[in-house]
């Protein structure tokens, strides 16, 4: 469990500077002012200097600055000058990359499924956001800036998911990526029918097989169609009253069948967990019958046998890069999928599906290039600007672009190369990461030695100063 | 949608008033002649009288003459309070809600007119449920608490909540308010829709959106119901009217920011009267609190530190031994001055014991409270008319007033401060003399453990569960702070595992088959003298409330 022992080293270092910030508080006022975490001060303007810069849509530069203003990338390019005034990063022999879109992710939450029913569009995920879960710390030092975070698969559909960036120790409104294109989970296969658990001890819960999964799907979609209709009647009711008329009475409103109205209105994006080529296939038609497109195959592993259908959809693809064989419905994964999906032109994205993996996403991006012959730009882009495509927000994220949110990973070497790492994480901008600072082994040895040598056990529990 | 009162529940209360207080209420008409007054409303009368007339306060003041007919008290050297009003408390009800028949999930919404669990009873009326035994009643009213806010300590949709006097002949006719609030927590039901927080929050907006379709209905039926299809009755719905109308307050239980946040998000999407309960974590959601427009009702059951966001990330992955001490050292002054920052904030507040804590614990975190920072007499104001005006009852309790109730706490030395002492409490002018209890038999908080009771002998249990009153029989061997026995009841025989006395508090374990099933049920109490009382805690249903007595050899 060596990686345990680093977080927790890591962790300690927080700890003590936590409570070096509680002690002075609590010293400072009779009345203790609110307790905040130390976070870095917001950047109104950044110049990273000297870097081998990745943009992902548009080439390397070898030689470049970028310039950041209020948070956004206000010049990119080899022979940009630093506006006086600047807070300068040097970034001589360092890559700096897109941050990285972990575009499916279960982090920073207190509860991933509502599995008591086998449709749930009505449940949020932004209702159950926990901001201070020490993951997010973990994965801006793997280069992560952004998090959409999907409801769990055990409902054919699922909840409605949370888009986050990962501006750690602010308050939870804060993490909050406003304006992107809402989005919902789905799900297909061993999960919504139970195949490897029980939702109910000794009942089964229905649907129990891809039959009744399809058939859920689509007789959640019939009643919404109804619905829309009743809307639909209610509003040209009320257009058409006159006076002196009663208003006419709206239908019940309905959380599901809102979300689903959305869906099928093109309002929000539909993220589908699924598996198999046949069940990816059923989706599509169902998708096809009630009019939406499928925003994204979340997994898909078998993609690749049906990449023409799925590239034909106008569906992308966000899948492992290496996982197989953990289920039965995973056997036939293939860690080619990624690049022959690409190939075929299908949008596709690594995910983690997992805190821990989410800090090596830039890894796995790599494999597609190991496995299957990916470019280093498709590889990249996997993991930046083709997430932010399948989300909606290419537009302001996923690329080192003038204009586009400075969430930005810079690394040692290049991020492919095996002994890179992260050295510095920004979002907005804004430094939330930076390993010359970060807490560190050493450093926290240094100071249980230091408690004991200059306070005693007794005064041990008062933590670093 | 009421629960059943389960039919051996009437045995159990033979067996609680057989138990009844030493100290009955004495009823008549009163003048407390020398003493000090801290009416809390009109300043301090440093040497004043009382008259209690029929249960009121019929005058007060420096030069009020006793009435000829009037039992004189004199209270030289004492102090008199109004009494304490605490807006957290399960008194009288029954330990857990039962949890949910595990079904089948199927897909649609939860229809309105499906049968209500437990916690999801917006129309539970909890005035009708209170079962309290005399000696649960004296044990809060001597630490001076004179009234309570009953509410279910768990559920989504808890019910309507009863205040109640703390008198020994506590009856339904005896509430002074019903319904003061409807309660909302985020607890899902185990088993079934909604089970998760996710569930939770998405069940109760589609709830007031249901009701809210549910009003406009029955108004446009009220206003002319010729030629309309007759609204559903649906007394579920019909409950939540009165809070989206704003004519009943809603009381959201939420401790820690985040749910803090929640709760307000919630009020504001519905334009609900919210006022937040708990918000133990407050100090962080300042902003929040103060968006209701509504007083907080504050506990003082001070969380622990991995409760609280903001240093939660700390323990979530570690089990370092020593971290805890290390932690509490430095997160303490910071959770106890909760109060005081939401005081400093400008925000209108009561101080509640949480609902669990014991009286003496509750007075002494209010203690610390103050050490933190919170003004005394704010302090004094969030325990008695701060409390009542939330209740809705400003005008009837929490002051020291000619004409309101007479809920009095008489003490010797400050309430608030470190040696108070509760010498007797007038509730609904009914004089409780309140006896010293013996050192053995004090709270757990304050003043520490002390000697080991004597819980040696044989015990006559009743451990009441929603599904009705268990006998047992217990028989006890002490040694020192730790006792073996055997426990005998209808399911069978079982050994006391992990006996354990420290003070007047008193742990053990059984283990039982139940249902082919291992299961073992903790008990945790409190002694005094030949009665026992605490909880019973059994996996998958919760905890229980049980009492003992010990059979005189």
């Amino acid at each position: 469990m060596k990686t345990c022992q680093l977080r927790d080293a890591k962790l300690r270092g927080v700890v003590a500077a936590l409570i070096s910030v509680v002690a002075a508080t609590s010293l400072a006022a009779q009345s203790p002012a609110p307790f905040t975490m130390p976070v870095p001060p917001a950047a109104h303007l950044v110049a990273i200097t000297n870097a081998t810069i990745l943009t992902v849509s548009h080439g390397t530069i070898p030689h470049g600055t970028i310039v950041i203003r209020e948070g956004k990338i206000a010049a990119v390019g080899a022979d940009v000058a630093v506006p006086a005034g600047a807070q300068v990063i040097d970034a001589t022999g360092r890559y700096v990359m897109p941050g990285i879109i972990d575009e499916h992710s279960h982090s920073a939450v207190e509860v991933v499924n509502e599995i008591t029913n086998a449709i749930t569009p009505e449940v949020r995920m932004a209702d159950v956001v926990k901001q201070d879960m020490p993951t997010i710390y973990w994965q801006l030092a793997g280069g992560v800036t952004m998090i959409h975070v999907l409801h769990g698969s055990a409902n054919a559909i699922g909840g409605q998911n949370t888009l986050l960036k990962l501006r750690w120790g602010l308050p939870v409104d804060s993490l909050f990526f406003e304006g992107a294109p809402p989005s919902i989970k789905f799900a297909l296969g061993e999960n919504p029918k139970e195949s490897n658990f029980q939702t109910f001890a000794g009942h089964p819960r229905y649907p129990q097989t891809r039959m009744g999964v399809e058939e859920v799907i689509r007789d959640a979609f019939t009643r919404a169609v109804a619905y829309r209709t009743e809307w639909q009647q209610y509003e040209a009711a009320r257009r058409a009253l006159r006076r002196g008329q009663a208003e006419p009475i709206p239908p019940r409103r309905d959380l599901q069948l809102d979300a689903l109205v959305e869906i099928m209105d093109g309002r929000r994006l539909v993220n589908a967990h699924s598996y198999r080529a046949d069940e990816i296939l059923m989706l599509l038609r169902v998708a096809h019958d009630f009019g939406f497109r499928v925003a994204s195959l979340e997994h898909g592993l078998e993609g690749y046998k049906v990449a023409d259908e799925i590239a034909a959809a106008g569906t992308a693809v966000s899948t492992f890069s290496d996982m197989w064989g953990y289920k039965l419905e995973a056997y036939d994964a293939i860690p080619q999928n990624a690049a022959l999906l690409t190939q075929h032109g299908v949008v596709v994205a690594i995910n983690s599906d997992d805190d821990e993996r989410a800090r090596r996403l830039y890894q796995d991006a790599a494999k597609t290039m190991h496995f299957g012959g990916a470019s280093e730009t498709d590889a990249l882009k996997m993991i930046t600007l083709n997430p932010a495509r399948i989300l909606g927000i290419e537009n302001r994220v996923g690329s080192i672009d003038v204009g586009k949110d400075a969430d930005l990973a810079i690394f040692s070497g290049h991020p492919f190369a095996p002994a890179s790492r992260v050295e510095m994480t920004l979002v907005d901008g804004r430094v939330f990461f930076d390993r010359t600072t970060a807490p560190t082994l050493e450093h926290e040895m240094q100071q249980l030695q230091e408690q004991r040598q200059h306070r005693g056990p007794a005064a041990a529990g008062r933590g670093a100063q | 949608m009421r629960l059943a009162l389960p039919a051996s529940a009437g045995a159990f209360l033979t067996v609680a008033l057989a138990v009844s207080s030493p100290c009955r209420a004495q009823e008549g008409t009163w003048a407390l002649t020398n003493v000090r007054i801290e009416t809390v409303t009109r300043g301090v009368i440093e040497h004043g009288t009382i008259v209690v007339r029929d249960g009121l306060i019929q005058a007060v003041g420096a030069d009020v003459t006793p009435p000829a007919d009037a039992r004189v008290l004199d209270l030289s050297g004492r102090t008199v309070y109004p009494g304490i009003i605490d807006l957290i408390s399960t008194l009288g009800l029954p330990a857990a809600p039962a949890q949910g028949a595990r079904g089948a999930g199927g897909g649609g919404t939860p229809a309105a007119t499906e049968s209500t669990p437990a916690g999801l009873e917006p129309a539970r009326m909890i005035a009708d449920e209170i079962k309290a035994t005399p000696a649960d009643i004296k044990s809060l009213r001597d630490g001076g608490i004179t009234a309570v806010l009953v509410a279910p300590a768990r559920g989504a949709f808890r019910g309507l909540s009863a205040l109640v006097p703390l008198e020994d002949s506590l009856t339904e006719q005896a509430v002074i308010r019903s319904p003061v609030a409807e309660n909302l927590g985020f607890d899902g039901v185990q088993g079934r829709y909604p089970e998760t927080l996710l569930g939770v929050i998405a069940y109760e907006r589609q709830a007031f959106y249901n009701a809210q379709r549910q009003a406009l209905l029955l108004d446009r039926y009220r206003a002319n119901p010729v030629g309309m299809a007759r609204p559903p009755y649906d007394e579920q719905l019909g409950a939540l009217i009165p809070a989206l109308k704003g004519n009943l307050p809603v009381f959201f239980f939420a401790k820690n920011e985040n749910e803090i946040r929640r709760a307000v998000l919630i009020g504001r999407e519905f334009g609900l009267k919210l006022t937040v309960v708990g918000a133990t974590e407050g100090f962080r959601a300042t902003d929040a609190l103060k968006s209701t427009g509504q007083a907080v009702v504050v506990s003082v059951d001070f969380p622990k530190a991995p409760e609280v966001t903001g240093w939660q990330y700390r323990w979530t992955e570690r089990h370092t031994p020593g971290d805890s001490a290390e932690a509490d050292s430095a997160a303490r002054p910071v959770i106890e001055g909760n109060a005081a920052a939401l005081n400093s904030a400008g925000i209108r507040f009561a101080l509640s014991s949480g609902g669990s804590l014991h009286p003496s614990e509750f007075l002494a975190n209010v203690r610390k409270a103050i050490a933190a920072g919170l003004p005394r007499d704010v302090a004094l104001e969030a325990l008695t008319i701060r409390p009542a005006e939330i209740a809705g009852v400003g005008a009837q309790l929490g002051s020291i007033e000619a004409g309101k109730i007479a809920n009095l706490v008489v003490t010797e030395g400050d309430l608030l401060g470190d040696s108070a002492k509760v010498r007797a409490v007038f509730v609904d002018g009914a004089r409780y003399e309140v006896v010293a209890p013996p050192p053995a038999a004090r709270g757990r908080g304050a003043a520490g453990a002390g000697p080991a009771a004597d819980v040696g002998g044989t015990w006559d249990i009743s451990v009441t569960t929603p599904q009705g009153s268990n006998p047992a029989t217990m028989t006890v061997t002490q040694s020192g702070t730790s006792f073996t026995g055997q426990v005998t009841s209808e399911a069978g025989s079982a050994a006391v595992d992990n006996g354990e006395v420290a003070g007047n508090s008193v742990s053990w374990a059984i283990t039982l088959n139940m249902a082919g099933q291992s299961t073992t049920i903790t008990f945790r109490g409190d002694v005094e003298g030949n009665q026992m009382r605490g909880s019973a805690d059994i996996p998958g249903m919760g905890s229980a409330s049980f009492t003992a007595q010990k059979r005189t050899p």
